[in-house]
C-alpha cells in the first residue's frame, strides 16, 4: 500500500471511529437530553431543537459506518466534513458570544470537551475529511470490493 | 452477490444494519421507571390528573435556574398537578449528596419545601468546603430539631432514600438535572419545561 493510501486510510477509520462513538453515544440516550445541549447554543427554538437531536446522531452513525466501511467514501467525507463546518459555526457563535457551556455535548453524556476544545477537535477532523475527499483511492473498502463486482 | 449492483446493495445493508447494532450496544437494559417517593416530597394532591416528577441535584446551577418555571409551573395549575421531587445529585457535585440528604432529613421533620427552597436560594453560600455549618444553620433557622435531623443524617436509612432516587434515575437513563417526566414524558432543563412542558401539562389535562 503507497503511504498516501495508508494515509488516506488512517484519516477515514478516524473519523469514522470518531463519528460512531459520538452518534451511539447520543442515539442510545433519550433524545431531550441532547436537545437541552442544543438549547443552550441558543440558535434553535426547541420546536427544531427536539427534532434534530433525534435525527443529527444517525446521520452521524451512517457517516461513521460509510467511512469505517468505505461504502461511498467521498460522499460521506464530503457529508462528515459539512456536518463539522456546521458545528465549527455553532462552537465559534458560543466562544464569541461568551455563552457559557460547560460540554460542547459532540459526545453526549460520555465524553465532556469545553467549546474551545470542540472547535480544536471538530477543525482536525474536517482537515481529515478534506483529505480523505481529496485523496481516496483506497483498495481496503466495500466501494473497491462492489467496483470489482460484474 | 457477484454483480456490482448487488454488492452495493450489501454494502448499504451492512452499514444500516451497524448503525441499529451499535445503538442498540450503546442503550444496554433499562430497568422500569418509577414516581415513587415519600409524602413529605410531593405537593398536590395525589389525585390530580398530572403527574410531575422532577430528578433534581441541589447543586446543580440549571437546576435552580430552572426553580422560578417550577414555581410558576405549581402557582399555574395548583390543585390540578401533583408534583413529586426526586433526588439525583451527581457525582461531579461534591456537596450535592450532602444536600439530599440534609433536605432529606427537614423532610422527615415536616420541612423538605422549605429547606428545598432555602438550598436553590442560597445554592452559592453552601455548595463548599463549609457546606455543612451551612445546612446546620438553615436546619436552625426552619426550627427544626436539630438532634433528630443530625441523627437522621447519620441514619443510613436517609442516605438509601436518596440512593432509591438515584436508581430510579438511572433507569429512566436520567443523565442530566434537572429531569422531569410530566405523566412519564421527559423534559430535560428549563427552557423545555417553560416552552413543551407547560404546553403537555395543558393537553394532558384536557383529556
Amino acid at each position: 500500500m503507497k503511504p498516501r493510501s495508508a494515509a488516506t486510510l488512517a484519516a477515514r477509520l478516524i473519523v469514522g471511529g470518531v463519528l460512531v462513538y459520538a452518534g451511539a453515544a447520543k442515539a442510545a440516550a433519550p433524545a431531550e437530553e441532547f436537545a437541552n445541549v442544543i438549547l443552550n447554543y441558543g440558535l434553535l427554538s426547541p420546536d427544531l431543537a427536539l427534532p434534530m437531536a433525534a435525527v443529527l446522531p444517525w446521520i452521524e452513525l451512517a457517516l461513521g459506518w460509510s467511512l469505517l466501511l468505505g461504502v461511498q467514501t467521498r460522499t460521506a467525507a464530503a457529508g462528515a466534513g459539512g456536518m463539522f463546518g456546521v458545528f465549527l459555526l455553532a462552537l465559534g457563535h458560543v466562544v464569541l458570544k461568551k455563552i457559557p457551556l460547560p460540554n460542547c455535548g459532540c459526545f453526549g453524556d460520555v465524553t465532556h470537551l469545553t467549546p474551545a476544545q470542540g472547535l480544536m477537535f471538530d477543525s482536525l477532523l474536517t482537515a481529515l475529511c478534506a483529505a480523505v475527499f481529496a485523496y481516496d483511492e483506497d483498495s481496503m473498502s466495500l466501494d473497491a470490493w462492489a467496483a470489482r463486482g460484474r | 452477490m457477484r454483480t456490482k449492483f448487488s454488492r452495493r446493495l450489501a454494502s448499504f445493508g451492512a452499514v444500516l444494519a451497524l448503525c441499529v447494532a451499535s445503538v442498540l450496544a450503546a442503550r444496554g437494559a433499562r430497568g422500569p421507571f418509577s414516581a415513587a417517593a415519600p409524602d413529605y416530597r410531593g405537593r398536590g394532591p395525589e389525585a390530580a390528573k398530572v403527574l410531575i416528577a422532577e430528578f433534581s441535584d441541589f447543586q446543580c446551577p440549571a437546576c435552580r435556574v430552572a426553580e422560578p418555571a417550577v414555581r410558576q409551573i405549581l402557582s399555574l395549575y395548583d390543585g390540578r398537578v401533583r408534583f413529586v421531587f426526586k433526588h439525583f445529585p451527581l457525582k461531579m457535585h461534591e456537596w450535592a449528596r450532602a444536600g439530599a440528604v440534609a433536605a432529606e432529613c427537614a423532610g422527615r421533620q415536616g420541612a423538605f419545601w422549605p429547606y428545598h427552597d432555602r438550598l436553590y436560594d442560597r445554592q452559592d453560600e453552601w455548595t463548599n468546603e463549609k457546606a455543612d455549618a451551612f445546612l446546620t444553620g438553615y436546619a436552625k433557622d426552619l426550627k427544626l430539631d436539630a438532634a433528630a435531623w443530625q441523627a437522621c443524617r447519620r441514619d443510613p436509612a436517609a442516605a438509601a432514600a436518596v440512593d432509591a432516587d438515584m436508581k430510579d434515575g438511572n433507569d429512566a437513563w436520567v443523565t442530566a438535572t434537572p429531569t422531569f417526566f410530566i405523566d412519564g414524558r421527559r423534559f430535560v432543563g428549563a427552557q423545555q419545561l417553560r416552552e413543551l412542558g407547560t404546553l403537555f401539562i395543558d393537553k394532558e389535562l384536557k383529556k
